[in-house]
């Protein structure tokens, strides 16, 4: 049997502090900056960014907080953010001028006056220097007559807000090299080029080596500063265990970063201080941490049969670890924070996998990362697992008994589709063996590629079912903002906003409903490519990555950032959302319109518009009776197949500054907030509705099953989406119950795996989701609950009912 | 020939090993005080109302005209989901309805729908292969439940018999009562049978099931004698079979079965079956106790396991 051991007091005591504290703003880094650049008009590029990060390091406030072992903070206060002005200031300038930022309903952050007053006393300097400006400048000119389509999540202007990110450092050259070492590498490279003369353009190359150099220096530096405040703290502790361990802190910090990680701690210590430093240099979404296990467990092994660690003591170094990991957070605008809500920094960590040769990566920290997270229970960082036919039990049940009670945490990630996949988009087979996720789902190869799964600097989601509307409006975009249009009334647009392909009730055949749908997918990919690759080429000069570069593969070798290509693999990505409704709505068309004659391509159109009013019937029969993708039949998979299959092909063959593109299946949340801008749909979502989720099915169409939801989602080919997919699924967990449960589970999971599916997160459903469905039933509609001898959807039982499977849930977990 | 089905449910976890489908037969001779799935007893398609999806005659109340014997009625009132009005809920006369279906027809939200579905033998395994990839890799397979599945002979053995064709694992969910010739028939195609044991007294039995016991015994002994393979499921109904004695006497019938006999299961009686009676405007179920406790249940596990059973609880 699976089995928590308890966290130490002070563990407890900090995972307290972090739930109980509310985010502030901090300004330090702020202010460190716009000094800087104020300062030093005459720099630009790399070399700005460069010396602007050393100055950082060199005067941000340093903080060790009671009971912290690893250190590294981002704010002078605790959970605090930093503010990023140089990324964008418009909608700094605007939620703190009109106070917003403290009061909106998602992610709101506490702000002093003081520090109010002074972000707006210095914020105009930003606006027109800040990334967005500059990149919108760059917008093609074509685009401003498609603006607004539904389709492209943001809109090409002021999108600069969580630049780049998506990317995994290498960790390990950190750990084996330090900082010492790869400034001496820069400098030895510098001395070279100045040998030779300089020739031809390498100037670049000598300044890439000379910020790698800066900003080296800049990182031992911050590590020193954090081992002088922990001897300073030690000489003051009265407390004897607490002085040793400040000491012995000191003595880490005084050594890792700048020379190679001598044992378990300094490595962990590594790991964090570099993480924060990427932090400290730019708001970067989604920094993740790779293989943490395969990172550590030869410190970690070695550390244990000298006797010099404790199992005990390293593993409360890694709950401490990830507590402050989990104190990291990072803000958006409120436009942004829509798409990823709840304080996330998507800092995702991977562990489990094959090994380089391809044998099995399991080792002691695997375990105690599933170990942390079990008993810490936090939903950030996320965890990603990787799982392979050799994957063992053990394993497979300290996964699933931590995702019971995690809530979905860990993913589980299917190595046999990830790595042909990564293959395809160029790495090498070693190079994918060794694979991490980054994000959410996106697969990336390990501290040597550039991967940009969000878009190299915009967030690359594309609405699918608006790209579908707009196929079968003669590209037109329904809910346009222009357009004052009453409900039910179809107006002919004046201007499209997407390609011209007629509308619904000119079709004459099924083909030209899939005509039109795959012109329209094909030419958004185009533009999002277009604005993707505009974005890309200001970011290279606005925000190089010199803290990054110094470790990933390819860079030091070629004297290039990772913004400029320097990396050993490129790519860039994109995601399509809502795959579900696009292959129900297209088998609903032929369904109704083409097979049975249920209705006219004119009167399906006009209900549409209608948002159904006065198709109640209509609606009805879509809803209860027509046949529904996510169900196992393959008349309705087809078209999930079909239209991934167009979005991919279309996506995998755009290129950019950097190279290739990657296509995507997941939305985080953006499904929710593309459904707002979606009007009704053939699948029968009104308008307003969410859109399907990752690759699901659409929501409450599903009536067959979980495993009739996994035949259908493997009709995607999913090794033609390397940067990922999606599917969530909920279980009640009576469904999991005992020993046989969790071997059911991993069965299930192992037989979606064999039909090729490459990503899949449990969740539990727990007693709060329950009370939650109790509250708003239409929002829980589909939610199923097992009860011995049937299944029934909660919402559907008697409140007394209700209220006893609550107390067999909180029975249960 | 088609089978008439109630239900048929993917990822079926509790009835068989591994990941199962569970096809659910319509109609049973029995008449368990504690049923919880009241809509299984019955053999002809059969109205159900699911009163919380009904929108009230305000907005809809299309089944009233379309009901041709009249059964369809305004009923009680409830407070409205949105806004602060109250709505009239529908109600179904089931001295005057005869199960035409008319109403649920045009019901949009699906409050009225007939419960009963036929399948082919050749439709049923079109669902049955879409799960294949699961049973594979769970040592899963089909169950066959009811109802009483056994009271659909013929197609019971053409389905069973199609399964093994295709090397599923099948395993026959039922109460045992039936002539033994329609086992005997199936008995070389299912790999398991469910077994329920409800009482080993036959008045007992009688009073909580409509029926005497003894075939149900007889049936058992021959299957095992036959080499079958058997679970027996022992639903626990507080005050009528969950005492010492019963498991007593339960046990040893049990354990006389030898080794045929893999695994017996304790199903807890629950009262969440309620609902499914109300769908039918039926009282029900007719069980005046509250589940059995758990110290109650564990106690009754221990006391089969000191016979060398295997005993889990469902």
């Amino acid at each position: 049997m699976y089995e928590l051991k308890p966290i130490t007091g002070r563990v407890e005591e900090m995972r307290r502090k972090y739930r109980d504290t509310r985010p502030e703003m901090c300004t330090a880094r702020y202010r460190l900056l716009t000094d800087f650049y104020q300062a030093h008009p005459e720099l630009e590029g790399i070399l700005r960014r460069a010396k602007a990060f050393r100055y950082i390091c060199e005067n941000i406030p340093v903080r060790i907080d009671p009971g912290e072992v690893i250190v590294g903070a981002q704010s002078a206060k605790y959970r605090a953010c930093a503010l990023y002005p140089e990324n964008s200031a418009i909608w700094l300038k605007q939620e703190i001028g009109d106070g917003t930022i403290q009061t909106r309903d998602i992610d709101p952050y506490i702000i002093s006056d003081e520090d109010k007053d002074y972000v707006l006393g210095t914020i105009d300097f930003w606006m027109g220097e800040c990334m967005s400006a500059k990149s919108d400048a760059q917008i093609a000119d074509e685009y401003f007559q498609y603006d607004d389509n539904g389709v492209l999540l943001f809109n090409a202007r002021n999108q600069a807000q969580s630049p780049v990110g998506h990317f995994i450092a290498g960790y390990e050259t950190a750990m084996h090299k330090g900082f010492a070492a790869i400034k001496a590498e820069a400098e030895e490279q510098k001395a070279r080029i100045i040998e030779e003369g300089m020739p031809g353009d390498s100037v670049d190359r000598y300044n890439f080596y000379r910020a790698v150099a800066i900003v080296s220096e800049g990182m031992i530096t911050l590590t020193k500063r954090y081992a002088a405040l922990a001897a300073e703290q030690a000489a003051s502790e009265q407390d004897p265990a607490r002085k040793r361990e400040l000491e012995a802190m000191a003595d880490t910090l005084n050594h890792c970063m700048e020379k190679p990680a001598r044992g378990y701690v300094d490595a962990v210590q590594t790991l964090f201080m570099y993480h924060t430093c990427m932090c400290l240099d730019a708001n970067m979404h989604a920094i993740s941490f790779g293989r943490i296990d395969q990172y550590l467990v030869g410190y970690y092994e070695e550390d244990i049969r000298a006797g010099r660690i404790t199992e005990a003591y390293a593993q409360e170094i890694l709950d401490l670890f990830y507590l402050k990991v989990a104190e990291l957070n990072k803000p958006w605008g409120y436009f942004h924070t829509q798409s990823n809500p709840g304080y996330v920094s998507s800092m995702l960590m991977t562990l489990g996998g094959v090994k380089k040769d391809g044998t099995d990566a399991t080792n002691p920290v695997t375990y105690m990362m599933l170990q942390t997270m079990g008993r810490l229970v936090l939903h950030d960082p996320p965890q990603a697992l990787r799982i392979h036919k050799d994957t063992p039990e053990a394993l497979w049940e300290a996964a699933i008994e931590t995702t019971k009670i995690s809530g979905g945490v860990p993913t589980f990630e299917n190595d046999d589709v990830i790595i042909p996949a990564l293959m395809g988009r160029g790495l090498s087979i070693e190079d994918a063996r060794n694979y991490c996720l980054i994000g959410c789902v996106e697969p990336s190869g390990t501290g040597n590629e550039w991967c940009c799964p969000g878009g190299n600097g915009t967030e690359s989601y594309l609405n699918l079912v608006n790209a579908l509307w707009l196929g079968i409006n003669d590209g037109h975009y329904p809910l346009h903002k222009r357009l004052a249009v009453k409900e039910g009334e179809p107006i002919p647009f004046p201007q499209r906003q997407g390609s011209a392909t007629g509308y619904l009730y000119e079709m004459k055949t099924f083909d030209d409903v899939l005509e039109a749908v795959k012109k329209q997918f094909e030419f958004f990919v185009r533009w999002q490519a277009i604005n993707i690759n505009s974005f890309d080429y200001i970011a290279r000069e606005m925000l190089p990555q010199p803290t990054v570069s110094a470790t990933i593969e390819g860079c030091m070798e070629s004297g290039k950032d990772v913004m400029s290509g320097g990396a050993k693999y490129n790519s860039t990505g994109m995601s399509g959302v809502g795959i579900g409704n696009v292959a129900d709505s297209l088998s609903m068309i032929k369904h109704l319109c083409f097979d049975t004659g249920k209705c006219t391509t004119r009167e399906l159109y006009d209900a549409l518009v209608a948002n159904w009013a006065g198709y109640e019937d209509l609606l009805s029969y879509i809803r209860n009776e027509a046949p529904h993708y996510g169900n196992g039949l393959r008349e309705c998979d087809i078209f999930a197949e079909w239209a991934a299959k167009v979005f991919g092909d279309a996506c995998n063959a755009c290129t950019g500054p950097r190279g290739r593109y990657s296509a995507g299946l997941y939305p985080v949340t953006t499904n929710l907030m593309f459904g707002r801008g979606t009007a009704a749909t053939p699948d029968g979502r009104r308008k307003g509705e969410p859109l399907a989720d990752g690759i699901s099915p659409v929501q409450q169409m599903d009536t067959n099953g979980p495993t009739a939801i996994l035949v259908s989602v493997s009709s995607i080919d999913q090794v033609q989406y390397p940067n990922g997919t999606l599917l969530n699924m909920k279980f009640h967990p009576n469904a999991l119950n005992g020993e046989g449960g969790i071997r059911k589970l991993t069965d299930l999971i192992r037989a979606y795996f064999g039909l090729g599916g490459m990503e899949i997160q449990i969740n539990v459903v727990s007693a709060e989701t329950l009370r939650a469905a109790q509250k708003n039933p239409e929002d829980y509609k589909n939610l199923v609950v097992r009860i011995a001898g049937f299944s029934a959807y909660f919402v559907e039982l008697q409140a007394e009912g209700q209220e006893d499977l609550i107390r067999r849930t909180e029975l249960a977990m | 020939m088609k089978g008439k089905f109630y239900d048929i449910q993917g990822f079926s976890v509790h009835d068989g090993p591994g990941i199962r489908l569970t096809l659910f037969l319509k109609g049973c001779p029995l008449r368990c005080l504690w049923c919880h799935s009241p809509e299984s007893q019955a053999f002809p398609t059969q109205l159900n109302r699911m009163e919380v999806k009904c929108t009230g005659t305000e907005t809809c109340g299309r089944c009233l005209p379309a009901c041709p014997t009249g059964a369809v009625k305004p009923g009680r009132k409830k407070k409205a989901l949105a806004g602060e009005g109250e709505i009239t809920l529908v109600r179904v006369d089931r001295t005057l309805c005869n199960d035409c279906g008319k109403c649920a027809e045009v019901c949009p939200s699906k409050a009225l729908y007939l419960c009963g579905t036929d399948l082919s033998v050749d439709e049923a395994m079109e669902k049955v292969r879409r799960d294949k990839p699961f049973y594979d890799s769970s040592g899963g397979g089909v169950t066959v439940s009811g109802g009483e599945c056994l009271c659909q002979p013929d197609f019971l053995l053409a389905l069973l018999t199609a399964c093994k064709a295709e090397g599923i694992h099948t395993a026959v969910d039922t109460t045992g009562y039936a002539d033994w010739s329609v086992i005997e028939r199936i008995l070389p195609y299912t790999d398991l049978f469910l077994y329920d044991l409800k009482h080993m007294d036959s008045a007992k039995h009688a009073r909580g099931t409509g029926v005497p016991n003894e075939r149900i015994l007889e049936n058992a002994r021959k299957i095992a004698a036959a080499g079958g393979k058997m679970q027996i499921r022992i639903p626990v109904i507080p005050m009528y079979n969950d005492s010492t004695e019963d498991f007593d006497a339960a046990g040893r019938f049990i354990s006389d079965l030898g080794a045929a006999v893999e695994m017996t299961q304790l199903l807890p009686y629950h009262s969440l079956g309620a609902i499914k009676w109300e769908r039918l405007d039926r009282e029900g179920p007719r069980v005046e106790a509250a589940p059995p406790t758990d110290q109650l249940i564990q106690a009754r596990k221990s006391q089969l396991e000191a016979l060398g059973l295997c005993v889990t609880i469902h």
